[in-house]
């Protein structure tokens, strides 16, 4: 079963198209890693497969329905100093943010919240850090409690936006095994620029730089033994 | 004769305290909100703006001699209206941003001016809109402070975890099926109600001293906005009463004195800011 279908799509920001003709699929249970230049379109994918814009052109399909009908069905993980180091926010309160669609209307979550959001951060290693302020953690323990935050509304699809830049190789070792613990459990689309880890994990690797590329891991690693760390330039179109 | 002498035999000043205490509550917590969302310049284009709905109710008061059209009525409408248009381009048309709110910062304090101009002895009205009239405050504007501060409240009380979300992550807010847009569209709206009940009490002086300075200054006291609203409340009132004790002594405005008191406690705090360190619980 594909979880993700894009056929053709294309997106452009004021006139200059990022994205273009875009056509790939994700089987359920896959682990894919985008990589590619800055600038490349990476992070606007993920927008597009959350519903946060809109194709120019094309059809993108996710659990067979438009994007915005499927975000109950999705976890979002973003790069952590994208915040605020100085929100007021408990991790507590960070993680109970995958729980906001059962928030009842007088503003109170159900004990069956807390007990979800407890074992998403069990499930982190990071339990013990529930009432800790969020701005006190380091970047790793922090990326650790955005992937809870997403674990907590239970999706099956898992988006990542680079979660181990800006960490130290600790915390990355640490990401990628919580990462390939939910291999088959969860569909993960990551992206990435450290891709000699992700190599190590991933089932399949897209290269996208306005087109898309797709190659085996096996195939990415002959690449960096000839020390090129971008994709093979005779399939690269231009 | 003291501060706490006057305040036990005086009518007036026991009045202000009231105010002021009320008006601690609306701009400690809407305060916090918009520390933490960095949307001052909103409240303070929406504070200027409501000059022209003021100077335009009093015109047409005036003018046509419509005695119910208090000027009260026209900031209202003025506050709330730039609230939505500023909501409304944040949403739609966010690159313009930056410069519709300054449109209507300055825009509407012209239209304010050129209104209050054509009436006669606008000065008085101007002055009163600018510093503030909080030793002049009536029960009818204490009434009016007392329902504001409840409804900010039950509000608050229910919408707290979601504007938490709004604030902190306005992206996984909309993944999780809140409603972004209408709940940004609130919460200025509740912004628009606090700052023209508190210029009509405090003044425009006062009132982004209000709402930013001690919620600013709260932050660095705790990293829950709950408490952050509890602190920024307290420090209001504390700020609010030794101002006007300090207005009463030297004999200064008491709007611009308790602003004064409130921006040089903000300075010193600032030495004392609490560095970000890594934990281990």
């Amino acid at each position: 079963m594909n979880v993700i279908e894009v056929e053709h799509l294309s997106f452009a920001y004021n006139g200059v198209y990022v994205l273009d003709d875009i056509n790939f699929c994700v089987k359920k249970g896959h682990f894919i890693g985008i990589f590619g230049p800055n600038g490349g379109g990476k992070s606007t994918l993920l927008s597009l497969l959350m519903g946060f814009l809109k194709p120019n052109k094309g059809r993108i399909r996710i659990f067979d329905l438009p994007p915005q009908q499927a975000r109950d069905k999705v976890g979002w993980v973003p790069q952590n100093f994208h915040f605020d180091r100085h929100f007021p926010i408990s991790v507590e309160e960070v993680v109970l943010g995958g729980r906001l669609a059962h928030l009842s209307w007088s503003g109170r979550f159900a004990k069956e919240d807390h007990k979800v959001i407890e074992e998403s951060l069990e499930r982190v290693g990071m339990r013990r850090y529930l009432k800790v302020p969020f701005a006190t953690l380091s970047g790793g323990q922090a990326q650790r409690v955005l992937i809870a935050r997403a674990l907590a509304s239970s999706p099956s699809l898992l988006l990542l936006d680079e979660p181990t830049a800006s960490v130290d190789y600790a915390a990355q070792t640490e990401i990628y095994k919580l990462l390939s613990s939910l291999k088959g459990e969860k569909t993960i689309v990551m992206v990435t620029h450290d891709l000699n880890s992700a190599v190590e994990h991933v089932d399949s690797l897209f290269c996208i730089q306005k087109n898309l590329i797709h190659m085996s891991p096996e195939k990415v690693c002959e690449h960096f033994a000839l020390g090129l760390y971008h994709a093979p330039l005779k399939t690269r179109k231009t | 004769m003291s501060f706490i002498q006057a305040f036990l035999a005086s009518p007036v000043l026991q009045m202000a305290v009231l105010a002021a205490i009320g008006a601690s509550f609306a701009s400690g917590i809407i305060g916090s909100y918009v520390v933490v969302k960095r949307i001052v310049s909103i409240s303070g284009s929406i504070a200027h703006s409501v000059l022209s709905g003021l100077g335009a109710a009093l015109w047409l008061q005036r003018h046509f001699e419509l005695n119910w059209l208090l000027p009260f009525y026209g900031a209202l409408v003025a506050g709330v209206l730039s609230a939505l248009i500023i909501g409304w381009v944040h949403l739609y048309y966010r690159e313009r941003e930056d410069a519709i709110i300054a449109m209507i910062w300055s825009v509407g304090m012209a239209i304010g001016v050129v209104f209050v101009s054509q009436v006669p002895g606008f000065n008085v009205e101007l002055m009163n809109f600018l510093l503030g009239n909080v030793l002049w405050v009536s029960s009818w504007d204490l009434y009016l402070l007392g329902i504001l501060d409840l409804i900010i409240i039950v509000t608050v009380v229910i919408y707290h975890k979601r504007f938490l979300a709004l604030c902190f992550d306005e992206k996984q807010a909309q993944l999780q099926g809140i409603p972004v847009g209408s709940l940004y569209l609130l919460l200025l709206v509740l912004i628009a109600l606090s700052v023209v009940l508190l210029i009509y009490i405090v003044g425009i002086i006062l009132v982004l001293s209000m709402l930013a300075l001690p919620a600013s200054i709260a932050g660095t006291f705790t990293f829950r906005l709950s408490r952050m609203m509890l602190i920024a409340v307290l420090l209001n009132i504390a700020f609010s009463i030794g101002g006007l004790a300090i207005a009463y002594r030297l004999d200064w405005p008491a709007g611009a004195t308790i602003a004064l008191f409130s921006g040089l406690i903000y300075l010193l705090s600032l030495r004392f800011k609490r560095p970000i360190i890594p934990v281990s619980p």
